[in-house]
């Protein structure tokens, strides 16, 4: 809402700069966003929110700062010079559904002559940001600026039978609106029609065809009070929003439109030189009084923190419009003004008090919520997970979750979370998989020359449910590509493009961070991962993470040159698991003996079986496995690998002997022959 | 006397007698590997083939069982050595036995491939290293067998690479850490969420326009993406009930274009604190400590009222600006303050939708927007980047 200072001051005396006043309405929660200057002047541009229509004019907004500033607000006397003839004679209105119109004002001034505006009237105007168009729908867009009523002119001449009727619309029903737009109207808009048809849009906008031009002689200006639910319903459905419908849906003071329609009046008998004629036609079926509340002083101590005397919480509420009435030693009861609709409730009147005796003068106090011993795990978790991640070179991104369904249905069968408004086909719906928003990323990167790039995102996946909410899982991405580390010319070393076993460490790395019992490798990856280098890391609770190279397929569908590697982990179990605790165990003060057992393997034979083998035995003093080179071809017969299997013995309790280590020795290649492997000699 | 003609010969037929001998022996032995190893590794070869086959002539000239180099040594000079030389002739062959090793193929072709790719990274890198060297006034790159390219110490240090954390992540960690500080709890609740919890129960009707300040995402009649961590508030007060003090940590969504200030998706943390006696007091004392945590002692807080259904009263918190100390800029508009949370005193009807009887308990709340204080501590004019996982932008965190 645009603010002229000038035309503010008509109504209070404001004893402040313009920028002091800026920071003074701020403070009352008028926020003012700008001051600008206009040809009229300063305007302040006003943020009002919605639950305070009454500041949506000059008037509403010199109330606040007449109370602020402890000066007099300008009362509304607007004194019409009537002619002899009634205005009854001219119209006759009538409210069909007094629930949606609580009350109907109407005045008809006769010979006017419709002509541009004086030059201080389109100034304002202008100033406020309204258009100037002729002065009879000028005024009303004055009285609107002014005093926060809307208005609506009507050529009476339009108007079949000199008859207004304000009804829901017919089934069916068609108005052409003054922006030139056909519109199809039902029972739940409210029309304002004459005789025979509607001729306007009740509190949003009027019909083309009454509308004032420059041919027009007699007005009927309407001041109404519309139910600003109703308002709201049509507008919406419509898809208007106008000034009128804006202050409507917010709701009027049903008390101003009887004010604010002799101010219109007299301003265009003024410049449109017409006759007003004698008697406000006001039809006013509801008759509704606020409801007084009780104020106790209790409560504003209890909410405020702060004791506020009798007589200024007086002087703010009366200031603002509302009667008090002193209840003993309680409190008061308090009238709500008629434009206060938001006032509602006790707690509405402690806001008022507090917003003019000033949120900078309440006390401020610092207290600590009450100790409590649990600690956060999941927090703790997370940061363990991102701590290691970090290590392990990779970045966090946080890409958006809404997805292209069917890129997202590459990835799973899980059905997303559609939305019913989306922005684009590309964010139509929640992912249920986490893999496209990591391809886009990992993309998005390899596009631009990022050629290593190591990401992961903590994140969810989203899918509907038969019942209840959507079924929202957290989830792990893990994305790689490039080399394994950056070209060192400190030590000359050979790019090296990551593979399998770089990824498979890092996931194990990751998970190292946890308590999981038996986590094993499995070999069925998804499908979406080259068959051969892929799989998945299970538990007995369950699948931990999946993990794989991207296939030919969808790399090509997102146009990846340079190979992909992808994780999915599922966060919420790894955040049900605990983490790893620390227990120190002593090491041995006695030598480590190494033993390097050169093998001959048959191919098929995992790494897995003989480390199983090789821990079945229980030796005792078994300190350490660990696979040294693989190597095929060469002088290694068909259908075998050479395996280099480096085993380390060590003993608690003494130095292990040369026969201990070789019966130790003979051991495990028994247990290695078991499984068809032997030495190569 | 070629090497294959000194290894048929016994010790005795060479004149070699004694243990000073017996080492310059040895020793001429292991130069003769090393530089025909030497020789093989520097030439290359065209392709694998070639190379493996160079590889295993090489292997079987030295360790062939039969009449390789040494075997034919040990033969000739370990066995038939006299007895006072055998210990240094031993201990000899034992050490050329373990050099030997480096004659297997896998050994050579690694040798050779790792060779091959070193030539790769010192030529590649040369030209940088040169001219930074040069810049600084010493040409002095040494380039030795073992990759060492410069003994200048200049040269920054050897990086290894690690990730980073993401920027609202950060953010979102130290305002946690500052009212973690204070007692709350995080909690947390779902993203797609019920027309009731994000609006009804705060407060905020079908039928009242201020529920077109949260421009939203549907997905049906009754569900949406929750447009503001505030649903939280109220899930918590019916799963915990009073006292209660938390933070809440979130994605929300609008129906927002996306620019440079404007994402469908951002994040914001809720705060909420019901209990007997809380009052005004107590929500402007903990956030401005809040705010002087998170932007610095020096920040001035100020309060101003506003409007939020779930509220009564309502305010916005504004800070000193930071900028120009409050004297009036471009970023604080001219104003000295720049708003950084809305908050207010919790609601009636709210703390009664959440189960929670107002005249037994009063409450306070705040809402803020992370990405955006993500921007104005780290400077970053365009929300955008935080969702593009552009590693030139994550890189800087």
């Amino acid at each position: 809402m645009k603010i002229s200072l000038g035309w503010l001051k008509e109504f209070v005396e404001v004893p402040a700069e313009p920028r002091e006043l800026r920071r003074d309405l701020t403070m009352l929660g008028l926020n003012v966003e700008s001051i600008s200057a206009a040809r009229d002047g300063w305007v302040l541009d006003v943020e009002v929110t919605t639950n305070r229509p009454d500041c949506l004019s000059h008037y509403g907004v010199a109330r606040e700062a007449a109370t602020f500033y402890r000066r007099a607000l300008k009362p509304l006397e607007f004194p019409v010079k009537e002619s002899a003839e009634p205005a009854s004679s001219e119209i006759a209105i009538e409210i069909a559904d007094p629930d949606l119109c609580g009350r109907y004002c109407g005045r008809v001034v006769q010979n006017v002559e419709v002509k541009p505006s004086p030059e201080w009237l389109q100034k304002r105007l202008e100033a406020v940001g309204q258009r100037p168009i002729n002065n009879v729908a000028d005024v009303t867009n004055y009285v609107l600026m002014e005093l926060g009523h809307p208005l609506h002119a009507f050529d009476l001449s339009r108007l079949r039978q000199r008859k207004i009727i304000v009804r829901r619309a017919k089934t069916g029903e068609h108005l052409r609106t003054r922006d030139d737009v056909d519109r199809a109207l039902g029972s739940e808009n409210l029309v304002i029609a004459d005789a025979q048809r509607a001729v306007a849009l009740a509190g949003v906008m009027g019909g083309e065809d009454s509308e004032i031009s420059s041919s027009t002689r007699a007005v009927l200006l309407e001041s109404a009070w519309f139910e600003p639910v109703s308002i709201r319903r049509t507008a919406k459905a419509q898809g208007m929003h106008t000034e009128a419908s804006h202050r409507f849906e917010r709701g009027a003071d049903i008390q101003m439109a009887p004010v604010a329609l002799d101010r219109a009046a007299t301003l265009i008998a003024e410049l449109a030189g017409g006759e007003i004629l004698r008697g406000m036609v006001d039809v006013y079926p509801r008759r509704e009084l606020h409801e007084p509340l009780l104020l106790r002083r209790s409560i504003i101590l209890r909410v405020l923190g702060a004791e506020i005397s009798w007589e200024e919480v007086e002087r703010i509420l009366r200031g603002l419009g509302f009667e008090t009435e002193r209840r003993g030693t309680e409190g008061w009861r308090v009238t709500p003004a008629s434009f206060r609709l938001d006032v509602t409730r006790e707690v509405d009147l402690v806001e008022e008090v507090a917003r003019h005796y000033g949120y900078d003068k309440l006390p401020t106090r610092l207290r600590s919520a009450p100790p409590r011993v649990e600690k956060d795990l999941v927090r703790e978790k997370e940061l363990a997970i991102s701590a290691r991640l970090v290590a392990l070179g990779y970045r966090e991104i946080i890409p958006s979750s809404m997805v292209d369904p069917a890129e997202n249905a590459r990835f799973t069968d899980r059905p997303p979370v559609v939305l019913a408004n989306p922005l684009s086909q590309e964010a139509s719906a929640l992912r249920s998989s986490p893999i496209p928003s990591m391809l886009r990323a990992l993309r998005w990167n390899l596009d631009r020359g990022q050629n290593d790039v190591r990401l992961f995102e903590v994140g969810k996946t989203y899918s509907p449910r038969a019942e209840g909410l959507a079924d929202e899982r957290r989830v792990l991405t893990l994305g790689l590509t490039g080399h394994r580390k950056p070209v060192a010319v400190y030590e000359g070393e050979k790019e090296k493009v990551v593979g399998i076993f770089d990824f498979k460490g890092d996931i194990e790395t990751l998970l190292e961070a946890f308590e999981i019992p038996g986590l094993r490798f499995e070999p069925e990856g998804c499908r979406y991962f080259d068959s051969a280098q892929g799989g998945r890391l299970v538990a007995a609770a369950g699948t931990f993470a999946v993990f794989g190279r991207l296939d030919a397929a969808t790399m090509d569908y997102y146009k990846l040159r340079q190979d992909v590697w992808l994780a999915d982990v599922d966060l919420d179990l790894l955040l049900k698991t605990s983490l790893r605790t620390f227990t120190f165990r002593e090491f041995s003060r006695f030598p480590a003996v190494e033993r390097d057992f050169s093998l001959l393997v048959p191919e098929g034979r995992s790494y897995h079986e003989i480390e199983g083998a090789v821990r079945g035995l229980g030796l005792e003093t078994l300190q350490s496995l660990s696979p040294g080179d693989v190597f095929r071809g060469g002088a290694i017969a068909a259908g075998h690998y050479s395996l280099l299997l480096r085993v380390v013995f060590q003993s608690p309790t003494h130095t292990l002997t040369s026969e201990e280590v070789a019966g130790m020795s003979q051991q495990v290649l028994g247990a290695l022959e078991r499984l068809g492997i032997r030495l190569r000699t | 006397m070629t090497l294959e003609e000194k290894v048929g010969k016994t010790l005795a037929e060479l004149g070699v007698s004694d243990a000073p001998a017996v080492e310059a022996l040895f020793a001429e032995v292991r130069a003769a590997m090393d530089a025909e190893r030497q020789e093989l590794t520097s030439r290359g070869a065209a392709d694998d083939r070639e190379r493996d086959k160079l590889c295993k002539e090489l292997r079987d000239r030295w360790l062939a069982r039969k009449n390789g180099l040494m075997s034919l040594i040990d033969d000739n000079w370990l066995k038939k050595a006299v007895k006072e030389l055998k210990p240094v002739v031993g201990r000899q062959f034992n050490d050329l036995r373990k050099a030997s090793a480096l004659m297997q193929v896998e050994e050579l072709i690694r040798a050779i491939d790792s060779l091959r790719g070193r030539a790769a990274a010192t030529s590649s890198a040369a030209g940088t290293l040169t001219d930074d060297l040069t810049l600084a006034g010493h040409a002095r790159t040494t380039s030795t067998a073992t990759g060492t390219l410069t003994d200048d110490l200049t040269v920054p240090g050897y990086r290894r690479p690690l990730g980073s954390i993401h920027p609202v992540t950060r953010v979102l960690r130290e305002i946690e850490e500052i009212f973690l500080g204070l007692g709350f709890r995080i909690e947390t609740g779902p993203e797609v969420e019920s027309v009731y919890y994000n609006f009804d129960a705060l407060n905020i009707p079908e039928t009242h326009p201020s529920r077109d300040d949260w421009d939203t995402l549907y997905v049906d009649s009754k569900t949406l993406l929750r447009a503001h961590t505030s649903p939280v508030q109220i899930r918590a007060m019916e799963k915990y009930g009073a006292p209660l003090y938390i933070i809440v940590p979130g994605k929300v969504y609008r129906h927002d274009n996306p620019d440079a200030s404007h994402s469908p998706m951002f994040h914001q943390i809720e705060g909420l604190a019901v209990d007997r006696d809380i009052t005004f007091a107590d929500l402007k004392g903990t956030l401005d400590f809040f705010a002087k945590k998170f932007f610095g002692e020096k920040v001035r807080t100020r309060f101003s009222p506003s409007f939020f259904p779930f509220t009564e009263p309502s305010g916005e918190v504004s800070i000193s600006c930071v900028i120009c100390d409050g004297q009036g800029c471009r970023t604080c508009k001219e104003s000295g303050w720049v708003e950084v949370m809305g908050c207010g005193m919790v609601h009636p009807e709210v703390l009664r939708h959440g189960g929670i009887d107002p005249e037994q308990f009063t409450g306070w709340a705040f809402g803020l927007g992370v990405d955006r204080y993500a921007m104005m501590k780290y400077g970053i004019n365009d929300i955008q980047l935080f969702f593009q996982s552009d590693v030139r932008f994550l890189e800087q965190f």
